[in-house]
């Protein structure tokens, strides 16, 4: 019971003493900075501070080895029309190897002269005259407090003004305040006898440090700036996008969204062919080789007309020198050898063969004008018939000449109207309006006349295609006289793929222009 | 029916006799309430200290003029001044009004004086000045409703006196009073602790 008390004595006691001991420790490191502060602005001696109403601190500094003991100075002071009075001394180490030498006061007269006087061993080192109301030197101001106002741009500034009676109407503060980069200067607002102030003018969103110091007017009292408080930060409310520029914001934004929509919508094949440009595909040159004999060409050539697809020359690429001056050489009824027949008889639709027919396409372009006149020379000759009669019978793997002869036969046919063999007569009559065909295409290129001779086209090609599915092995085609017409025919105003089977390429013209007349 | 309308007429008269009367007393009366003498009109309490620092201002100047001045500028006797000490533990405890009163009254006294004495021109207007200012306080202490004071027969039975005989003594003891003793009065007006709170 004893020690439970006794021990609760001990740590109340300990903690006042702590208590005590840091009050102290506190108020000598204010008056160590009031001192240096002093040292600092004040060019007489002794220097002389108020800290409040009724007290007075005078001071000096000498160097440590100069100086003396405490007993050989005096402080003497005189009031206006009073006696002298002397103040008791107290010597402290200073920074830097000084001591100071203290006088404290515990009760002043103010508004009247004060005459202080210091002496070290009788002799005067000191003197000095003053009133006691104009140095004050205080406290700075406790309890700074900043909030923020409604506006972004302040904030509010409170603080707790050194408690003074009479005094609170001369006080005047200076308010620092900088940004906490510290990029530039603080700024400084100087406020009279108030003890708060709304800062204007600021940065949002910024964090600000602030401190307040405290100084008497000079009118009725005076002394020095007290040192700054103890700095308080605050953060400025962030900037807000003003509520009218954001909605026009916006309203613009939807507005230029609707419209590119819109024209987007509007030009949307054109956007289309742009970004995605269509690839250009044989379906409709090939009718029904994907659709209904899902691509396989083979039989495609063999169950449609020969007239429905691209010559082999559109596959061969093969070159062949000079057959088409050649052709412009010979003679328009030069009659073939035999073995040119062989050229006519191969299989059907052999690469080779559209090798060689892509040669003589060109070559046929190359003589256009040539052909053309040739074309509207007088009918075959009747060797033309003997060959392709030789053909019927006789179906050799065809030599290039051959393959001339067959050519010739068909133009010989178209031409003269002959009918001969019955094969041929066949080829004949229904190469009949192919004739006409032809002179209406000489006439007028680009009339779409091609359904009625692609229907008749249709009806010979048949004959014509299984004549034309021969292997080219890649000879060179000489051409007849004929085939100079029959070359100009094909070739007028349409640029496409030349080949034996010429026939079928006019017919593969014709659809080409009937496809395109729907597209025009 | 002759007399009936000599009685009416004769009350006629009497009324119209009354009414004048009336109407002159009435004159009367307000002439006497406007040439009143001497009775203040209550006035609103001047709390605003500003009022005394420029007075303050004023008489510093005063004294710095006095200090720059070489001749016809010297008092010609000795006058009695108030004090200007406060001791904060003794003047809490004063009649801190009767104090500034006496003080004023001094304080005027002496101001007059040195009118008379100096020569100075320049200074004339500031001395002028300090005196219009000395009203001007009274007036402010009327306001604030501290007693009129009612100066003694003779100035030696003040107590809390001095006396000074140059003429910078005397704009400084003006200076020092009006900074210390009457501010400290001004300050702690009751009137004005009242407006405050």
């Amino acid at each position: 019971m004893k020690c439970a008390h006794l021990s609760r004595l001990v740590a109340v006691w300990l903690i006042v003493c702590a208590v005590w001991k840091a009050s102290i420790v506190q108020g000598a490191r204010d008056f160590e900075k009031k001192v240096s502060m002093l040292l600092r602005e004040e060019p007489q001696n002794p220097k002389c501070f108020a800290e409040g109403r009724k007290d007075f601190t005078c001071f000096w500094e000498e160097d440590e080895e100069r100086a003396g003991s405490v007993d050989q100075y005096s402080f003497t002071y005189t009031y206006q029309n009073e006696n002298s009075s002397r103040c008791p001394l107290r010597a402290l180490p200073a920074a830097g190897g000084k001591r100071l030498f203290i006088c404290r006061l515990n009760r002043t007269q103010m508004f009247v002269q004060m005459d202080i006087k210091v002496h070290r061993l009788g002799t005067l080192i000191h003197n000095r005259s003053l009133l006691i109301e104009l140095v004050f030197l205080l406290d700075p101001p406790a309890n700074v407090t900043v909030s923020r106002t409604a506006h972004r741009d302040q904030l509010n500034v409170t603080w707790v003004p050194p408690p003074l009676k009479y005094m609170d109407d001369s006080m005047m503060y200076e308010v620092s305040y900088m940004t906490d980069d510290d990029s530039h200067v603080g700024q400084v607002e100087v406020v009279r006898a108030s003890s708060e102030l709304i800062l204007r003018g600021l940065q949002p969103d910024r964090k600000y440090k602030l401190r307040v110091r405290v100084k008497l007017d000079g009118i009725s009292y005076n002394g020095y700036w007290s040192a700054w408080s103890d700095p308080v930060t605050m953060e400025t409310l962030p900037a807000e996008l003003d509520a009218l520029i954001t909605s026009l914001t916006l309203i613009i934004s939807f507005i230029l969204i609707v419209l590119s929509l819109s024209m987007l919508l509007s030009h949307r094949r054109f956007v289309i062919k742009k970004v995605w440009p269509t690839i250009p595909t044989p379906d409709s040159k090939f009718r029904g080789l994907f659709t209904v004999y899902g691509g396989d060409f083979q039989e495609w050539l063999g169950q449609t007309n020969g007239g429905a697809w691209l010559s082999p020359a559109f596959f061969y690429s093969e070159e062949c020198p000079s057959p088409l001056e050649v052709l412009s050489e010979l003679s328009p009824c030069p009659p073939l050898p035999p073995k040119t027949s062989r050229a006519l008889t191969t299989g059907s639709g052999e690469d080779k063969a559209i090798q060689t027919t892509s040669d003589n396409r060109e070559l046929l372009e190359s003589g256009d004008s040539a052909l053309t006149e040739r074309w509207r020379a007088t009918p075959h000759d009747s060797w033309l018939m003997d060959r392709l009669r030789a053909l019927q019978q006789n179906p050799v793997p065809g030599s290039q000449s051959s393959l001339l002869e067959s050519q010739d036969a068909y133009v010989t046919l178209s031409a003269n109207n002959h009918s001969g063999d019955q094969h041929l007569g066949d080829v004949l009559e229904e190469a009949l309006p192919l004739q006409a065909i032809f002179a209406s295409r000489k006439t007028a290129l680009c009339e779409s006349h091609s359904d009625l001779g692609s229907v008749q086209l249709s009806s010979g090609s048949g004959h014509l295609s299984s004549q034309s599915s021969f292997e080219y092995p890649g000879h060179v085609w000489m051409p007849k006289g004929t085939e100079y017409a029959y070359m100009a025919v094909a070739d007028s105003g349409v640029s496409m793929d030349y080949s034996p089977h010429e026939q079928s390429g006019r017919l593969w013209e014709t659809r080409d222009l009937r496809q395109r007349d729907p597209s025009s | 029916m002759k007399k009936s309308t000599n009685v009416f007429f004769n009350e006629l008269q009497k009324t119209q006799l009354f009414l004048k009367s009336c109407g002159l007393l009435a004159l009367l009366l307000m002439v006497l309430e406007w040439t009143r003498p001497g009775l203040p009109s209550p006035l609103r309490p001047i709390c605003d200290l500003r009022v005394l620092n420029h007075f303050i201002k004023e008489a510093r100047d005063a004294e710095d003029a006095m200090k720059s001045c070489r001749e016809g500028c010297s008092l010609s006797e000795s006058v009695t001044v108030p004090q200007t000490t406060v001791d904060f533990e003794i003047w809490e405890k004063k009649n801190q009004a009767q104090e500034v009163q006496s003080g004023l009254y001094l304080l005027q006294q002496a101001l007059s004086l040195l009118r008379a004495s100096v020569t100075n021109t320049a200074l004339h207007s500031h001395i002028d000045n300090s005196l219009r200012n000395l009203l001007s306080i009274n007036a402010v202490l009327r306001s604030l409703n501290i007693q009129e004071y009612t100066p003694p027969a003779s100035a030696a039975e003040l107590e809390g006196t001095w006396r000074v005989s140059t003429a910078t003594d005397l704009l400084q003891v003006h200076v020092n009073f009006l900074r210390g003793k009457v501010h400290l009065l001004l300050s702690d007006a009751q009137a004005c602790q009242q407006d405050v709170s």
